[in-house]
């Protein structure tokens, strides 16, 4: 620990620190531009110049270039520092416009600051400026090049940091340009985050161009709903309206950054169709007295069937507050469920993964930034969770393997291996893996007995490709030699033996090598907490619903008939209801469908709310206004933009567990159901995974807890790891529904800069297969599945499984027309329709 | 003119052969260390025959080998960039002897046990790089390059490596880079000897260093220290004297000959010149006045003056040149090549080519001097050794020719206009 005075303060900072980091723990923030804690030293902008008075160092050197040692005398004050720094500011505002007043960087603009800070206030330099084209990096970022003052923090990033190389500098001297070989969309679904690095107005948040100056944002830290990994975001509205997001650091979740997914998803709040009022049949209807006719009829529908005619159905993207409400209220009536998940085998596999994390096997996003070998199983991170993605590339860039088994065309912005096997066998693959792996410890019974005969229960047969085969044991031999292991298993396409697998198989590194990760990935915001909720028990209400026995389903924060594979089939037992109610902030198709309908609010409004990400930690999100209509949608543009009214126009939605606690309190004809405080006591209460709710204090919620405990639910290993998980039919293709980074993702699909970027939708075959099949990329053809056929249009790719047929659950493309669990379908059923556009 | 050990037989129309330079002693020192003296040997000569870097920095050879990284395999980049304005040394030795320096580089590798070699060269030398290309296949053939050299276990091969071309291109950091594709900017945060091209252990140095190699390993340590004039100096330096004088050229001279010595070799003074100033060692050294004209050109001896002898290419003015234009000229060629990678270099070199191209043009003001001499000075806190450079020149003109920047401003116009 080096110990050294800056500006007369004397700090001991650990060894590698550098003198700028060192000065900021004393609260001295050295200015500086190229400087990025995540990025690291550049030693480029000259900016956090300080003078070294006495130590090893002497004279004037840029902090951030010179490490701490003892003995250091650092001056940050020191005259020649000063005017040097002075003239470093001077020289990047030679070229710098003065277009403050229009660019949207004004007022959160680090080159303002440090102008202002560092004395610059007259221009010496009679010179012309130089100027650049802009050019068109896609929707989300703007291109000004002309204020551009090289710090390189766009380009290290988006090269360096984040694996894409579409975008970075060229030309020397002062006509050096950032920006693309030729104009055009940038590649990376990172590229957002150049606008949050950017010191100036360079690249700027197109979407919020000229919507507000950072001071008249109503702002407040939030979170991220687009996945499971609970990214920390900052929140922007103005005028009611959602206008911008931002990447808020957490140390052990998303870092710096966040994926442009997560940075445009949010245009959903304002969406122009957003139900904002209740309504009873098609008759629009205050809140409260939509609320006491729900309640009313669904009491009588409770008095003539019984309490389990009434179920509920809500969703993963609900918070914890809404979640426990449900859950209460079900409790509290009688009614059947809650369910949370659209299937009842993705459920058992969420279970199955939530049950097998604990605080010696869950690792978060930054853990895995450290580990050196990292199995990806059944996962495409740059299209399910974007994030994951760039922190593979963290760790393969420290010297991380990264070995991805999935069947999909994976593409990883790094150096990776890719296994294309069919889902069936993930688990074999993972078998081989812990096989070819085996240290010698193990082999030779040092293992814990568990261990030991699970290791015996693994089968050794061989993949059908000996070319993998070998691949894969090539790939168990290196993991030998590894310290730091991570499984990451998602649970959405695989079997549903695979999550419980994966916990199984880094349950044996750990045992094998003392340290090992598992990490899962879940379908939703809050799928760790729904999980939990949903306990052992199984709930089918589709069959409930079909069997007739379910008269009336609350649907709340959900949209079955956008995520049901089998929508003909759910239309059916819809059908069957006397009554629908549904609760949400989403203008989908259930919400259309019900009779009641009342308005919720979305995660930007009116109250806190808490959601639990796919490691079990608890996160707050915090209201940032207090909802309503945007002003730019009630005027319409005109003058005057409002109209003057004694409530907030479109600000009738309450959140969904205060609705569902007045509809409780309704039902029963008691005045007060469980609230906020007491809620977190049920919760607590009803799972063991709750049980430190009860105790947390605010500012704990404020940077969130990690709720894991300390031994799994299900520490056991599979009993038989070496079983096989169903065969596709002889000559039969898996056809698998997977999600994509833009078009598929609910919230998102409703979010105006996101809809300008999907890729059209897509039927992905292997190149040989179509080939057989007489089929050529580009073509219509006609996928024929149990519920009908599908229109779309042919992909192939040489890097996938061979026997699988792999389509998106795009919002454009009609693909609710399978049931639950694998589709197997013979190759005949995929016609031509047209030739390639 | 002293002994020729580097153009030793230069003949005016063509390069030397591979049996000429033979005939005097050439590849003796090859055929004598590789498998008969182990590599130490070879470095241990090289440290003690005091053989500093003559691509202008300057830096001991043995001493930069020494640090050679343990890591395999390793490579050796003679650097044949040669964009400093007034220098054109490489090319004239590469023209005059390309076995020379060829047995420079076989002798230098096997010093540092390297692998490979990468023949750095900037692209205006084309004629020079097909020519090299040329008198490697020789020496391949001869037995002196590739697998097994002269039998032994050593192997070594070098292939020409066209440059981009860019000033920067020149610094060894930079150009790592280069070759591997990525911007020449120059990197500071890795040592070339450790983790430098592909991140192995890399030798980045000058030809005319890794030519005088032979002859030391020939003639031993003590004969090539005894071929300097200046008092800690060692072997012969070459000149490139450009200017206003009878004969410009490269000439090879003693290291530490004075400076008016060089200038006589070079024909004295055009007619009708008187010397004003001279720039000891390329573009990026400061001017000095005549009454600099016995300094010793050698590393140390211009150190005290507080100049650099940079590669030695001295450019020579007379009474009829306008310094505040010169300096412009060179200012403007600085500005084009900077890099761009950090700040007081990007911005910086144009604000000051922007004040002196307004003195030139009449429109200068009293305030610009102060300025000049504080982003010249702050030049030196930039992050590598360009920025300085470019600031020599315009340190030079302030400290010793303010009067003649005064006389720009008083007159409200260059004083040499019409002249």
């Amino acid at each position: 620990m080096p110990t050294l005075r800056i500006d007369q303060r004397e700090i001991s900072v650990p060894q590698g620190t550098k003198v700028i980091e060192a000065a900021e723990k004393l609260g001295i923030m050295i200015p500086r531009f190229c400087y990025h804690p995540a990025l690291g030293s550049l030693g480029a902008c000259r900016m956090c110049a300080v003078k070294f008075m006495e130590g090893p160092v002497k004279g004037v050197e840029m902090s951030c270039m010179v490490e701490a040692a003892d003995g250091m005398v650092v001056s940050t004050t020191d005259p020649e520092a000063m005017e040097f720094r002075r003239y470093v500011i001077e020289w990047l505002m030679l070229n710098h416009p003065h277009d403050c007043p229009i660019c949207d960087a004004g007022g959160q603009c680090l080159l303002q600051d440090e102008t202002v800070s560092g004395g610059h206030g007259l221009r010496r330099y009679q010179g012309l400026k130089r100027t650049f084209e802009d050019q068109y990096l896609g929707e989300f970022v703007q291109h000004e090049m002309n204020r551009c003052i090289h710090c390189w923090r766009c380009r290290r990033f988006y090269q360096e940091f984040a694996g894409y190389f579409d975008y970075g500098a060229m030309q020397i001297g002062n006509r050096m340009y950032f920006g693309r070989f030729a104009p055009g969309p940038l590649e990376s679904p990172f590229a957002g985050n150049i606008i949050d690095l950017c010191p100036t107005g360079v690249l700027t948040d197109k979407p919020s161009r000229y919507k507000g100056r950072r001071w008249d944002l109503q702002r407040g830290p939030s979170l991220c709903l687009h996945c499971s990994l609970g990214c920390n975001l900052v929140g922007s509205a103005r005028y009611r309206e959602m206008i911008r997001v931002e990447a808020r650091f957490h140390g052990a979740v998303n870092g710096y950054f966040i994926c442009d997914r997560g940075r445009y998803g949010f245009a959903y709040a304002n969406h122009p169709d957003r139900p904002r009022q209740a309504r009873v049949g098609e008759e629009a209807a205050p809140l409260d007295q939509a609320l006491k006719t729900a309640a009313q009829r669904l009491g009588q529908i409770r008095e003539r069937y019984g309490p389990g005619a009434v179920a509920a159905w809500g969703s993963t993207r609900s918070s914890l507050e809404t979640l426990g409400m449900l859950q209460w209220l079900c409790q509290d009536q009688g009614w059947r469920g809650p369910q949370f998940f659209p299937q009842a085998s993705l459920a058992r596999r969420v279970k199955a993964a939530v049950a097998r994390l604990d605080t010696g096997m869950a690792v978060s996003l930054r853990d895995l930034e450290n580990a050196d070998f990292i199995v990806v199983a059944g996962a495409d991170p740059v299209q399910e969770a974007p994030m994951l993605a760039l922190a593979l590339r963290q760790a393969a860039r420290r010297g991380a393997t990264v070995a991805v088994i999935d069947p999909r065309p994976v593409f990883l912005p790094l150096e990776y291996e890719h296994l294309p096997v069919s889902p069936g066998d993930i688990d074999l693959c993972l078998n081989l893996l812990s096989q070819a792996a085996r240290s010698e410890e193990a082999a030779t019974g040092k293992l814990e007995p568990d261990a030991a005969r699970f290791y015996g229960l693994l089968t050794s047969t061989n993949l059908e490709d000996p070319l993998l085969q070998e691949r894969l044991l090539a790939l168990g031999r290196k993991l030998q030699d590894c310290l730091r292991p991570v499984i990451v298993c998602n649970t959405d396409m695989v079997r549903e033996t695979t999550p419980a697998r994966a916990a199984d198989q880094a349950r044996l590194l750990q045992a094998d090598k003392g340290q090992a990760g598992l990490f899962y990935l879940l379908p939703g915001p809050n799928a760790y907490g729904a999980a939990l909720l949903a306990g052992r028990e199984e709930v089918d209400l589709l069959a409930a619903m079909e069997q007739g026995g379910v008269k009336a389903l609350v649907v709340v924060e959900n949209d079955p008939l956008g995520s049901c594979p089998d929508q003909e089939r759910l239309l059916r037992a819809l059908d069957n209801l006397e009554l629908l109610v549904g609760l949400d902030y989403l203008p989908s198709a259930t919400a259309a469908r019900s009779q009641i309908f009342l308005p919720t609010t979305t995660v930007f409004e009116k109250e806190f709310s808490h959601f639990i990400n796919q490691e079990g930690r608890l996160q707050q999100a915090v209201p940032l206004h207090q909802g309503g209509t945007p002003i730019i949608q009630v005027g319409q543009g005109s003058h005057p933009p409002r109209t003057f009214l004694d409530a907030i126009p479109g600000g009738e939605p309450r959140p969904g567990a205060g609705i569902l606690a007045d509809l409780a309190a309704a039902l029963s004809g008691e005045p007060a159901p469980p609230t906020a405080g007491d809620l977190w006591d049920y919760l607590s209460g009803e799972h063991e995974g709750f049980s430190q709710l009860a105790s947390l204090t605010a500012s704990a919620l404020g940077e969130g807890v990690h709720l894991l405990p300390a031994e799994a639910q299900e520490p056991a290993w599979s009993p038989e790891p070496g079983e096989k998980p169903p065969e596709p039919p002889a000559g039969q293709l898996e056809l698998l529904l997977v999600d994509q980074t833009f078009g598929t993702e609910e919230l998102g699909s409703y979010a105006a800069p996101l809809q300008k970027v999907e890729e059209e939708p897509h039927l992905l075959l292997h190149t040989d297969l179509a080939a057989d099949l007489g089929l050529a990329p580009g073509e219509q053809v006609a996928l024929l599945l149990p519920g009908g056929e599908v229109t779309v249009r042919l992909q192939t790719a040489q890097n996938m499984a061979p026997g699988v047929a792999i389509m998106p659950r795009h919002r454009r493309l009609h693909w609710q027309k399978t049931g639950d669990g694998p589709v197997w379908l013979p190759p005949e059923n995929i016609k031509k329709l047209s030739e390639p556009l | 003119m002293g002994e020729q050990v580097l153009l030793l037989n230069r003949q005016p129309d063509r390069p030397l052969s591979l049996e000429e330079y033979r005939q005097s002693g050439g590849y003796e020192a090859l055929m004598a260390a590789v498998g008969k003296r182990t590599p130490e040997e070879l470095r241990q000569l090289v440290l003690a025959s005091g053989l500093r870097g003559r691509g202008g920095a300057g830096f001991p050879a043995g001493k930069k080998w020494s640090f050679i990284g343990k890591g395999h395999p390793r490579y050796l980049i003679p650097n044949t960039d040669e964009m400093e304005p007034g220098t054109f040394k490489d090319r004239v030795l590469v023209n005059v002897n390309p076995h020379l320096v060829l047995e420079g580089i076989i002798l230098s590798a096997y010093a540092i046990s390297a692998a490979k070699g990468i023949f750095f060269i900037r692209p205006s030398y084309e004629m020079d790089a097909e020519l090299i290309e040329r008198e490697l296949g020789v020496a391949r053939e001869a037995g002196f390059l590739g697998e097994n050299i002269l039998g032994s276990d050593f192997s070594f091969d070098l292939v020409v490596h066209r440059s981009a071309g860019r000033y920067i291109c020149g610094e060894a950091s930079a150009q790592v880079n280069a070759i591997m594709g990525r911007r020449p900017h120059p990197n500071k945060e890795v040592h070339m000897t450790d983790a430098g091209l592909w991140g192995k252990p890399t030798i980045v140095n000058n030809v005319e260093t890794l030519a005088c190699v032979p002859a030391i390993l020939r003639k031993g340590p003590d004969w090539f220290k005894g071929l300097a004039r200046s008092k800690d100096g060692a072997g012969t330096k070459l000149f490139c004297v450009s200017g206003r004088v009878n004969r410009p050229g490269c000439y090879e001279m003693p290291m530490g000959t004075p400076f008016n010595e060089i200038l006589d070799e070079a024909g004295g003074m055009s007619p009708g010149s008187e010397l004003k100033a001279f720039l000891p060692g390329g573009a990026s050294t400061s001017f000095m006045p005549p009454k600099f004209s016995q300094v010793q050109m050698d590393f140390e001896p211009l150190k005290e003056t507080g100049n650099r002898l940079g590669t030695g290419a001295i450019m020579v003015f007379d009474q009829n040149t306008c310094l505040v234009g010169a300096t412009l000229n060179l200012l403007d060629y600085f500005t084009r090549e900077s890099c761009g990678f950090c700040t007081p270099c990007r911005e910086g070199l144009p604000f000051i080519r922007d004040l002196l191209l307004r003195l030139e043009h009449g429109e200068g003001k009293e305030e610009f001097i102060p300025m000049l001499k504080q982003m010249a000075h702050h030049m030196f806190k930039a992050y590598c050794a360009f920025a300085p450079g470019a600031a020599s020149p315009v340190l030079g003109l302030l400290h010793h020719f303010e009067a003649e920047i005064r006389e720009h401003i008083s007159q409200r116009q260059c004083p040499f206009k019409g002249k």
